[in-house]
């Protein structure tokens, strides 16, 4: 008599218990939807971000740019490098 | 007790039944299914993929991708169409006409602007104008404007109106650049919210590889400036000049004038497209004289003191005479200064003395008359004639290279055996490709032909070393530095006959002598403050490796 109603009560118990995480699983997912269309829209703009001031720095630091600039500023072309070939009369720490 | 069982059997074969049918629905039907959803919630979606960008040596991208719009109208949702075009006429800089030409038309999608910058879309959609959407692109980006255009290429449009590579870099590895676009399926709500559900496979697209170029940001740009105040110095009709390491191959830089804008390519005319220095042939007169005597002195017919006992005067064959450039004659001249004086007679003493098989055979082992292989589109061929076609005339005046014809890259390759140990290296403007999950493939040097020893190769140095020394160009050449090289003024053939005031002043060579860093050759197309190539040519020679020598920390050593 006590078996039969053990296994019944198991099987109640275990509908019961599958119908509630059901439940649960579908709830928390629902709402993922939401999340996933916030986080693509972040990861737009982002990359969005990213592509603009990868363009502003490229830009910026073309040799075209920086020889305009450069003569903005009054720099002028070397015309003489010196090398120093004899050695100095300083004792080196090595 | 039996009744127990009974019922207790029956709800177990209800629940196998379940369960049994929730297999037949959940695993052999659900392929069918997701299918079924997908088609109803789903909706495909192009994943385009971006173009591979091209980098310079130091990892600067001197070809990138940069963030465009396409700005799009439904005619059928835009009520006032005169004010439409009015506000967006003046801001997409276009006429009224154009715009107001497509809102007319009977259709929910029209493209009204393509490649429009951020800044202008931004300022667009602050105006909330009904019916105007937006479309993301991606173009071709060159931030360092025109410099290295030739060697670039650009992207265009191919008869499907996708985006392709020509000339250039672009065009050559355009399937290694254009990548493969994907599809995916992404399941949405009612709300048009997506839902998180298994996507189809998206790994089908694949991002264009990356190039890494052998090429030097620094000298390319020195190149770019030096070789255009040149031309307008020398008032030439154009210029082109490359820089190659002769260890291996490696193209530090190339440039032409006149060049292109390649963001703007459609503004310029279709000649300008091709790369001059691996499309265009000429006949490279005295810079040629290295590679013959180079030959004769390996084969072991000559040595530097040979003395040339037909240089007393203009050499006769058949009804012509071989001159020289002044028209000065040295008898006993040696074969060192047959180089420094770029003597005609003398070259054609040593071409006597190497026979016409044996100048062939040398010819082809310096790859005369084949393409390099460079990496580039467009290298054209310039082919020598069949043995049987040539006459005693021809092999005389080819010792001096007038009346044969090579491509620029063609020449400077054959000088690379010299500067670099008698090793010819294939030219290559790619050094590594990268790939879009961070793999790494380096592209090595290649020997194409030892032609010469080292042994000639080093005497063959040394004869240069003497000839900028102590040549016409000596005047021009930086202190204190061991340079070889080779001056060339070749007259241009006009309808049958040499014309004495155009010529092709060009200089070759590489420094420093004893341990080649760069070899260069500069080419100037018809320049009239001077003829020659030691007062056109030789100046720019010297002042972009002047530059180079400073750029590598490279010492004087004399």
């Amino acid at each position: 008599m006590k078996r039969p109603i053990f296994i019944i009560s198991s099987l109640l118990f275990i509908i019961v218990v599958l119908s509630v995480a059901r439940v649960a699983l579908v709830n928390s997912i629902s709402t993922t939807g939401i999340e996933l269309a916030n986080l693509e829209t972040e990861m737009k703009a982002q990359k969005k971000q990213n592509e603009l001031l990868k363009e502003q720095y490229l830009q910026a630091s073309s040799f075209t740019n920086i020889e305009a600039k450069a003569k903005e500023l009054g720099f002028v072309e070397a015309k003489t490098q010196v090398y120093l070939s004899e050695p100095l009369p300083l004792a080196l720490k090595q | 007790m039996v009744r127990f069982r009974l019922i207790l059997f029956i709800f177990v074969f209800l629940f196998f039944l379940i369960v049994l049918r929730l297999f037949y629905w959940q695993v052999v039907r659900a392929g069918e299914l997701a299918s079924l959803g997908q088609a109803q919630y789903g909706r495909q979606i192009t994943l385009t993929a971006d173009r591979g960008e091209i980098k310079t040596s130091d990892g600067f991208e001197i070809a990138a991708n940069k963030l465009s719009y396409l700005i799009f109208a439904n005619p059928k949702e835009v009520k006032d169409k005169e004010r439409l075009v009015d506000v967006l006429a003046p801001i997409l800089a276009v006429d009224t006409a154009s715009i107001s030409a497509l809102l007319a038309l009977d259709r929910f999608w029209v493209p009204i602007q393509t490649h429009v910058e951020d800044d202008v879309k931004n300022k667009i959609e602050e105006l909330n104008l009904p019916g105007i959407g937006f479309q993301e692109q991606s173009i071709r980006f060159y931030p360092e404007a025109s410099m290295s255009a030739h060697l670039l290429g650009f992207v265009g449009k191919d008869n499907k109106a996708l985006d392709r590579g020509y000339f250039g870099l672009e065009g050559y590895y355009e399937t290694q650049l254009k990548g493969k676009a994907g599809v995916a399926i992404v399941i949405h709500d009612a709300s048009d919210r997506p839902i998180l559900a298994k996507m189809n496979d998206n790994a089908m697209r694949a991002d264009g590889k990356n190039l890494v170029l052998h090429v030097d940001r620094t000298i390319q740009f020195i190149l770019d400036r030096e070789l255009k105040r040149g031309v307008e110095q020398y008032g030439a009709v154009g210029g082109m000049a490359a820089v190659m390491d002769p260890k291996t191959g490696g193209i530090l830089a190339m440039s032409s004038f006149p060049t292109f804008d390649p963001r703007h390519y459609g503004e310029y005319s279709d000649d300008l497209y091709k790369n001059p220095f691996i499309a265009n042939t000429y006949e490279p007169g005295s810079t040629f004289k290295p590679l013959v005597m180079a030959s004769a002195l390996d084969a072991g017919l000559i040595k530097p003191d040979t003395k040339c006992d037909i240089c007393a005067g203009p050499v006769s064959i058949g009804e012509y005479d071989i001159r020289t450039w002044d028209n000065k004659y040295t008898a006993d001249e040696t074969m060192t200064q047959v180089i420094q004086h770029s003597d005609n007679t003398g070259m054609v003493f040593t071409g006597r003395k190497l026979g016409l098989d044996r100048m062939l055979s040398y010819f082809k082992k310096f790859g005369i008359g084949e393409t390099s292989g460079i990496d580039l589109q467009g290298e054209a061929l310039a082919s020598l004639r069949e043995r049987d076609q040539w006459y005693p005339i021809d092999a005389a005046t080819a010792t001096f290279g007038q009346g044969i014809t090579v491509t620029p890259i063609e020449l400077l390759t054959a000088f690379s055996a010299i500067a670099n140990e008698g090793q010819r290296m294939e030219p290559h403007v790619v050094r590594m490709i990268q790939t879009a999950d961070g793999k790494e493939i380096q592209i090595p040097p290649k020997v194409l032909s030892k032609p010469i020893s080292s042994k000639t190769a080093k005497v063959m140095t040394e004869m240069m070393v003497n000839a900028v020394d102590k040549g016409e160009a000596k005047w021009a050449k930086p202190k204190g530095y061991r340079i070889a090289g080779k001056t060339g003024t070749a007259q241009i053939p006009v309808e049958g006959h040499y014309d004495a005031n155009k010529t092709i002043a060009s200089f070759v060579g590489f420094a420093p002598a004893d341990d080649p860093k760069f070899l260069m050759l500069v080419i100037i197309d018809r320049p009239t403050t001077s003829i020659y190539g030691a007062e056109t040519a030789a100046p720019i020679f010297f002042k972009v490796a002047k530059n180079i020598l400073n750029y590598y920390g490279i010492a004087p050593t004399e």
